[in-house]
């Protein structure tokens, strides 16, 4: 009876098999202060965002994530970066023809996690990478997650790290090749920008957090996290023109030549504090609630509330209404279009920097089949989400829509 | 008065928390919905509000970095 001495103990597979993630988003927005045109002018743009995830696991204990995104766009502010392409009058509120008015976004980041034979300990490491036309990212970082209290308490510490730096598109009127002699122009005759070029281009993010997260009943359970951000280097961005109170402007058909790009300060600390539970209120309804403080160096603090209803319709659907409040201060260097002064340190009229509200209204729609019936292959679709949400501010006149969708498949 | 009802409320929670939840206990907290992170397509929104908003992290995701946004 040697059999009946022997302990077999049975260990879960962390990811029992491989699963493909295939998510795209189309966003749209508009508004009337772009930040390239110093707080005047169209910031309409569109972007359609295609995404892949594959979660691969490499044996019982470790799983290996890989996602990569494009993210093509056209943006009419971009696109006045240089407004004078000959193609209509220039102005701050007409997309150019140029170049700038489109580009490419990649990203593709990697994620490995390994955890422990009791399942009480996760170790995990990532890397990135990111690429445009004017910015490049590398990023790693890693986590450590305990489990403890019958696995009712959860504690992650997690550090990342980003080394990223620009490659500089100046307005066309900062460069060497602008003369003002080309153009037929009315205002200041006595042009001249109060520009230069970047000297470091770099920019340097360094973050530490923690969570907790804690099952507070049958129904309940809550976590708690914490970021606190430095970035240095440039921190600007350097196609964000600015416009000065005290000097006259000069004219270009019907655009100001921009004074300066935006300048702010080359250092920046953040912390946010954030919450985040779930009430499973009955086999219908759940609720997920959502809120974070925020606040920086620049003088920016913040309010972000969002909740979020799913409601489960029979075993295969659930919708998602939601609804998100944000809140903002200004930061310290922010002025309005044509209000900041030459002789201010750092400055920019970039409205995202502004003090606004915002509000964001949003449904979403999954289906879900637990039996995988629709097979791709060796794959099955495990569910589709579909959503659309709305977003507008309330003290600018800007708004916002995107729509996703995605398609889970599990390997069978 | 919001502030002590507050803390109240997080007090009582975690008061219902000093008996331990068993696995066997944990059908509804294993719900899909009741994840405590965002959900998948969560992230387009999390992008476009890290370019548009001054605000990021404490959200289980981005905290700046990685990208030429706010």
């Amino acid at each position: 009876m040697a059999q009946a001495d022997e302990k077999t103990e049975y260990k879960k597979r962390v990811l029992e098999t491989m699963e493909v993630n295939l998510l795209s988003s189309y966003y749209t927005q508009d508004g009337e202060n772009a930040a390239v045109t110093g707080g005047i002018g169209t910031e309409e743009l569109s972007d359609i965002a295609p995404s892949i995830n594959v979660l691969i696991p490499l044996n019982d204990d470790d799983v290996l994530s890989i996602d990569a995104t494009v993210s093509a766009y056209t943006s009419a502010s971009s696109s006045n970066i240089n407004p004078f392409d000959g193609a209509q009058q220039a102005d701050p509120f007409v997309a150019s023809t140029g170049a700038s008015g489109q580009d490419t976004w990649f990203g593709l980041s990697a994620n490995y996690a390994h955890s422990s034979d009791d399942r009480n300990t996760i170790l995990s490491g990532n890397i990135s990478f990111a690429n445009e036309y004017d910015y490049t990212s590398f990023g790693f970082g890693g986590s450590i997650t305990k489990l403890f209290n019958q696995k009712n308490t959860e504690l992650q510490v997690k550090a990342n790290v980003f080394f990223d730096s620009w490659r500089p598109q100046y307005p066309i009127e900062f460069r060497e090749s602008f003369s003002l002699d080309d153009y037929e122009f009315t205002g200041n005759a006595n042009y001249a920008a109060n520009y230069s070029d970047f000297q470091d281009v770099g920019r340097n993010s360094y973050s530490v957090g923690a969570s907790l997260s804690q099952i507070l009943s049958k129904s309940v359970q809550t976590v708690f996290m914490a970021d606190f951000v430095m970035q240095d280097g440039l921190l600007s961005t350097p196609h964000q023109r600015v416009y000065f109170g005290d000097i006259e402007d000069t004219m270009i058909e019907n655009f100001r030549l921009g004074n300066d790009v935006e300048r702010l300060p080359d250092t920046r600390t953040k912390l946010a504090l954030g919450n985040r539970t779930n009430f499973y209120l009955n086999q219908t309804f759940v609720l997920r609630t959502y809120y974070r403080y925020y606040s920086d160096d620049w003088g920016i603090n913040s309010h972000t509330f969002k909740v979020e209803l799913p409601i489960k319709i029979g075993m295969n659907y659930t919708l998602y209404p939601s609804y998100r409040y944000y809140t903002q201060t200004q930061a310290d260097y922010f002025g309005e279009f044509n209000t900041l002064l030459s002789t201010q340190d750092f400055y920019t009229s970039d409205y995202d920097l502004a003090t606004y509200d915002a509000h964001q209204y949003g449904l979403g729609f999954k289906f879900y089949d637990p039996l995988n019936k629709f097979k791709i292959g060796n794959f099955g679709l495990k569910s589709i989400n579909v959503e659309y949400n709305y977003y507008e501010r309330t003290t600018q006149n800007f708004s916002a829509h995107i729509t996703s969708i995605g398609f889970n498949f599990i390997a069978d | 008065m919001i502030k002590t009802l507050t803390k109240l409320m997080l007090i009582s929670l975690f008061f219902t928390s000093c008996v331990a939840v068993k696995e066997y206990e944990k059908i509804n907290l294993n719900d899909p919905d009741m994840k405590l992170s965002e959900r998948d397509l969560d992230k387009y929104k999390s992008t476009f509000q890290s370019y548009r908003e001054a605000a990021a992290g404490a959200n289980g995701g981005k905290t700046g970095g990685g990208c030429g946004c706010n």
